[in-house]
């Protein structure tokens, strides 16, 4: 009998040192040789939820994790980033923690399957995202972490920017069609071969978060598995 | 023997690197060009010229002209001045029958009498036969270089594509001025400058720039203060393309030898641009004015300064401005034996370099202009003459240094739509308004004091951060007073050419243009140097119009003596300098799309195809007829991914609203358990799209597109509603979930062995929806539907289960012999069933009536308009419209290929899908025909691509051919 497993569209060809089984999804926590940075973390599994509604500001509970006023803004809290992308939409992104589940308002549409989520961070991080893209992620009049929406590898993308540090070090989380999977992150990896990008695993981007949000908890984990 | 010790040298002698070129090998050394280390190899003439096969030689070491163009390693027209020498390098002279030393087409040039202006408009014409074979004949000798078609570009190639608040183009003082200027107060800037180094014009000059140091001192100091500011990012040999609207500069680069890139592309987005760039050379228009010996000024000053070697040992230097004199006295104290020198202005010089011309008793000749130089393949003498032409004097020496005066390279300020006119005391083309957010700096704007230059940059990046919105107006004001206190532009040479009559002196090297051409093009009504410009060629080579960009609307003012006519420059254009197409291409991702199935598929043995953004299974066997798979599923079961299909989830008070609005059904008469199969019409009536649309809940509906369609759905609803202020909102599955098809009349009998649910036919019918779970863990939205005209079940899943869901299926059908079909088996199938993909046989002008669809549209609908029907009632009665039919061929081995024309006495129609059909025996397609060969029993004739008039018999038939009744699909 066929055991129930979930895949994720992102195949990193590194080998996976340790891994574990979550919500029928085998997830990464650590590959051989991750090197030194920049990295590449598959965040694939992680549970997104999309928003609609004509008023969001009716979806702001719990306190903290209000959905931002204005498009393109963003809220991280208990590892929860919410986004606003329009007047009438944002998405929720349960990074850390595993999801609850799907709140019964119809404005809620879990698309976790819909898209992938890289998360992009490291050293020169931001180099390896302008060789693929003319978004500006260094633009100084931005506070992180905010959203960009475009073409990355000429492919429609939602890219938030978590974290700006020295010259290009950084990191940014990206989604876009799930079936652009093999080609985005053949295009990434490629551009990021200069600077010594790898293949991270999910232990690799919690401490990563932790520290560039050191407010957050990034250990917690309420709820289901991510 | 080069000059190794001085202190303005760009190379590395102490690094060695070796090149091959005519079967010999010449040693190089690091910082050297392929040109300077073939110069310091004592080569001479680096190629032959494209009409007359004239010898060609170093002129202005910046790649101004086709001069040097060689093939480097397979690659032909690669520019060796500016190329970096690498260890290995295989280059070859271009243009050459033999060498470039002998050529055997060197005759050419006595035949320049036989090649007027413009000659292969007006001659070899007449008689009309003769034309084939002269073209023939043209097209061989023209063009430089040759390439193989199946030639693979080596290299790694990239593209960057940065922002700033500031772009400066050009590294030169003013630009490195302009740049620190910008970046005072944090803005972020970036600098392109073209060589692989900064300094522009200072860089390679012992002049004194002020009492304490020279020039080159100073442009390092520059280099030093720029590099070393963090908001200053530096792009070097990196040379400008483009300039667009709203800033956008593209340049490519150069990458180090070994680094991680040989050329990248760079696009930058800046809010604010200082143009830089600096002067090059006016050509000296004199009789051979390009034979090899013949050089600029800064070409013979950067030969000795920056690579440290001597352009020759005995020259004369004719020239129009104070960097000829500069040069002739640094060269004379470098060694260079300066026989003459022949200064076209009686006055106006710099009173310390005549005097520093005098104490090296290097004779000066006021108001003399070369007017010939001689030698086959090198000069060795020059006849000099005053410039009314009464006195010559004739001089021997291996080096010609000869300029006219100099010319601001303005082209990316013309990209920007910048107007430039005339300017009677620099005898420059100077921007007369700039655009917005737009600056000029340093000599471009005719300045040429070294402080005036640097304060012009700072001035202009001053400007350009109040662009940015920094409060620079003190600063601005304070710069342009230091400025206005400096020398301003200084007067210009007026001279155009040397008292001779032109037949051998060019105006484009590139091309071969002669004074005498242009005076023919002139002569014959071509009066404004744009039409000149493409009359004669004149600018249209390699070098983009760096050589005759000045001199050809000067000289053609001039000849033609028009009272108060002003030059008027050609318009450049991208890329201002020429690029590998390669760089263009960057990295070249081949970004598409793959279904959650496509390993699984590959591993099957699956044949893949690009359709649209997605790569598809088409085929999975070397037979393409797809016999098994079309009869596996007629007969038994088989397995597709339908994963490309759009999916939509549409919710919210108004989704109803928004579905009446594009969907030419009701959907008021939706239930839930049940699905709609609708079609979705343009403005015209012609469809574009068609899927099936399921209730979910109240206000929540699922509906699927075609694929090709799904990228443009949500848009396509937003659009049509824009202005109603609707409460709904959609969201796209198409990736969130994968699609499987099973179908074949043992299809449930497979279902039902995974599915927890009540399969039966009374259970869950024909045109019915469910969802359920398959094998206790995977959630299934399930649609009983007929595509291939079998018992069918469509499987919509979590994309992340869909490897899971396949395998458990693929179990549980082994025992049916259950096996995968692909795209092609599926066109097949549906085509016997005639069912219609769109785009396949419908076409943008064919509307839901032609296609006889018109039982799908409701025309009682009255809540909301419904896009198409205004345009499908007007042309309800239309007879003159093209019909969908069914044909069957005569021979029924043999389809014809789609898109081929039905035909009598004209084209009557086209066959849309046509295939051997192994169900039944015969051929048959769907074809789009004229309204009056519709009716059936009509007989038609198609006209196959290459079929020698062999036309193909069919007649059309009732549809569809397989299962009229449609009992398969109910079953």
């Amino acid at each position: 009998m066929t055991r129930i497993e979930r895949r994720s569209p992102v195949q990193f060809k590194g080998r996976i040192k340790k891994w574990e089984v979550r919500d029928n999804w085998t997830v990464a926590l650590a590959y051989e040789d991750e090197g030194q940075g920049p990295f590449l973390v598959d965040l694939s599994h992680i549970t997104r939820w999309d928003l609609q509604d004509k008023s969001l500001s009716r979806f702001n509970q719990p306190p903290g994790k209000e959905v931002p006023e204005l498009p393109g803004s963003c809220r991280l809290q208990d590892g929860v980033l919410v986004t606003r992308m329009n007047r009438t939409q944002a998405v929720i992104w349960h990074l850390l923690s595993g999801a609850p589940d799907l709140p019964a308002e119809s404005g809620y549409t879990d698309v976790s399957d819909a898209t992938i989520c890289l998360a992009l961070f490291g050293p020169n991080a931001l180099a390896v995202a302008e060789k693929l893209c003319a978004l500006d992620f260094l633009d100084p009049g931005k506070q992180v972490p905010f959203l960009l929406q475009g073409p990355f590898s000429h492919v429609p993308c939602q890219l938030v920017l978590m974290e700006r540090g020295r010259g290009f070090d950084g990191g940014l989380l990206l989604t876009c069609s799930r079936g652009y999977a093999e080609s985005m992150v053949h295009a990434i990896l490629g551009a990021g071969a200069e600077f010594g990008l790898k293949p991270a695993g999910k232990e690799r981007f919690t401490d990563w978060l932790g520290t560039a949000f050191p407010a957050q908890d990034t250990s917690s984990r309420k709820g289901k598995p991510a | 023997m080069r000059l190794d010790r001085l202190p303005t040298l760009r190379i590395n002698p102490s690094e060695t690197c070796t090149l091959h070129y005519n079967g010999k090998t010449s040693a190089g050394v690091a910082g050297d060009t392929v040109a300077t280390a073939l110069y310091a190899n004592g080569v001479r003439v680096f190629g032959r010229s494209l009409k007359y096969h004239r010898p060609r030689g170093l002129y202005s070491l910046d790649g101004e002209c086709s001069n040097t163009c060689m093939a480097v390693d397979g690659i032909p027209n690669v520019r060796a001045e500016n190329t970096p020498a690498k260890n290995g390098m295989h280059i070859d002279a271009q243009n050459v029958q033999g060498s470039a030393d002998f050529d055997w087409m060197g005759f050419m040039d006595k035949l320049d009498w036989l090649m007027p202006a413009g000659f292969y408009y007006r001659t070899l014409h007449k008689p009309a036969c003769l034309w084939p074979f002269a073209l023939k004949q043209v097209r061989k000798v023209a063009g430089l270089g040759k390439i193989s078609p199946d030639f693979k570009m080596k290299g790694r190639y990239a593209e960057i594509y940065p922002t700033a608040d500031v772009c400066v183009i050009g590294g030169g003082a003013a630009g490195m001025s302009a740049a620190l200027a910008a970046a005072e107060g944090g803005l972020r800037v970036i600098l392109l400058e073209a060589r692989p180094w900064l300094g522009g014009s200072f860089d390679y000059r012992v002049s004194p720039y002020d009492g304490e140091k020279a020039l080159y001192q100073r442009a390092r100091e520059l280099a030093a203060q720029v590099e070393a500011a963090a908001n200053i990012r530096v792009f070097k040999h990196a040379a400008n393309v483009g300039l667009y609207n709203n800033n956008l500069v593209t340049a490519f680069q150069v990458g180090p030898e070994g680094g991680a890139f040989d050329e990248r592309y760079i696009e930058i987005r800046a809010a604010s641009v200082v143009v830089a760039t600096g002067c090059i050379e006016r050509p000296l228009l004199f009789e051979n004015n390009e034979r090899p010996g013949v050089m600029q000024v800064g070409c013979a000053h950067r030969l000795a300064r920056t690579y440290g070697l001597l352009p020759g040992r005995r020259a004369v230097f004719s020239i129009g401005h104070d960097l000829g004199l500069e040069a002739a006295v640094d060269l004379c104290d470098l060694g260079m034996e300066i026989a003459c020198v022949a200064d076209i202005r009686e006055d106006g010089q710099n009173p310390d370099l005549l005097l520093a011309l005098a104490e090296r008793e290097i004779p000066l000749l006021r108001g003399w202009v070369a007017a010939k130089a001689y030698g086959a393949k090198q000069v060795k003498k020059v006849t000099l003459r005053t410039l009314e032409g009464s006195v010559k004097r004739q001089l021997e020496c291996d080096l010609l240094v000869a300029s006219a005066g100099r010319t601001p390279l303005t082209g990316p300020l013309t990209l920007a739509q910048a107007r430039l006119r005339f300017d009677a005391h620099t005898g420059y083309f100077l921007p007369a308004d700039l655009p917005a957010k737009m600056h000029a700096a340093g000599s471009l704007t005719g300045r040429n004091h070294p402080l005036a230059i640097e304060a012009s940059g700072r001035l202009a990046g001053l400007k350009a951060a109040a662009d940015c919105g920094a409060n620079t107006a003190e600063a601005v004001a304070a710069a342009a007073a230091r400025l206005s206190q400096l020398p301003g532009p200084e007067r210009g040479t007026k001279l155009v050419m040397a008292p001779v009559k032109g037949r051998k002196s060019f105006i484009c090297f590139d091309e071969d243009t002669t004074v005498k051409n242009i005076k023919q093009a002139i002569d014959m009504g071509f009066d404004v140097p744009e039409l000149i410009k493409r009359f004669t060629s004149a600018g249209t080579g390699p070098g983009q119009g760096g050589i005759p960009g000045h001199n050809l609307p000067l000289f053609a003012a001039r000849y033609q003596a028009l009272a108060g006519a002003t030059p008027v420059p050609t318009t450049a254009r991208v890329p201002l300098v020429p690029t590998l197409l390669a760089t263009y291409a960057g990295a070249h991702h081949d970004m598409c799309k793959r279904t959650p199935l496509d390993e699984l598929q590959k591993r099957d043995g699956g044949v893949f195809r690009r359709i649209g953004v997605w790569q598809r299974a088409r085929y999975f066997s070397e037979d393409f007829s797809c016999r098994e798979e079309v009869l596996n599923v007629r007969n038994n079961v088989g397995m597709l991914d339908g994963s490309t299909l759009g999916k939509f989830r549409l919710h919210g008070p108004d989704a109803l609203k928004a579905l009446q609005r594009v969907y030419v059904g009701n959907m008021v008469k939706l239930t839930p358990g049940k699905i709609k199969y609708s079609a979705m019409c343009n403005e015209d009536g012609c469809v574009i799209d068609d899927g099936v649309v399921v209730k979910i809940a109240e206000n929540d509906y699922y509906f699927t597109t075609s694929t090709v369609r799904a990228g443009e759905t949500a848009e396509w609803f937003r659009y049509h509603t824009r202005y109603d202020g609707w409460d709904y909102h959609i969201v796209n599955f198409t990736d969130a979930l994968g699609v499987i098809n099973v179908s074949g009349p043992n299809a449930r009998k497979v279902l039902q062995k995974v599915a927890d649910a009540d399969l039966s036919n009374e259970a869950f019918p024909f045109g019915g929806y469910r969802e359920f779970v398959i094998q206790g863990g995977i959630p299934v939205r399930a649609m009983r539907l007929g595509f291939v005209g079998e018992l069918s079940y469509e499987l919509h899943a979590p994309a992340s289960y869909m490897v899971c869901l396949w395998q458990i299926l693929a179990a549980a059908g082994k025992e049916f012999g259950i096996r995968n079909f692909g795209v092609e088996a599926q066109n097949v199938l549906r085509m016997e069933k005639c069912h219609i993909i769109l785009g396949v046989e419908s076409e943008q002008r064919t509307n839901l009536l032609d296609l006889g669809l018109g039982f799908l549209w409701d025309r009682h609908k009255t809540e909301t308009k419904t896009v198409g029907t205004v345009a499908l009632r007007q042309v309800e009665a239309d007879p003159a419209r093209l019909r969908l039919v069914g044909i069957e061929m005569d021979d029924p081995r043999r389809a014809p290929r789609d898109g081929s024309i039905l035909v009598d006495k004209r084209i009557r129609g086209y066959v849309c899908t046509a295939r051997r059909s192994f169900t039944l025996e015969r051929s048959v397609g769907m074809a789009l025909v004229e309204a009056e060969m519709a009716a059936l029993g009509t007989r038609l004739e198609i006209y196959e691509d290459e079929c020698n008039g062999q036309k193909l018999a069919a007649r059309v038939v009732p549809m569809p051919f397989y299962d009229p009744q449609g009992n398969r699909m109910r079953m």
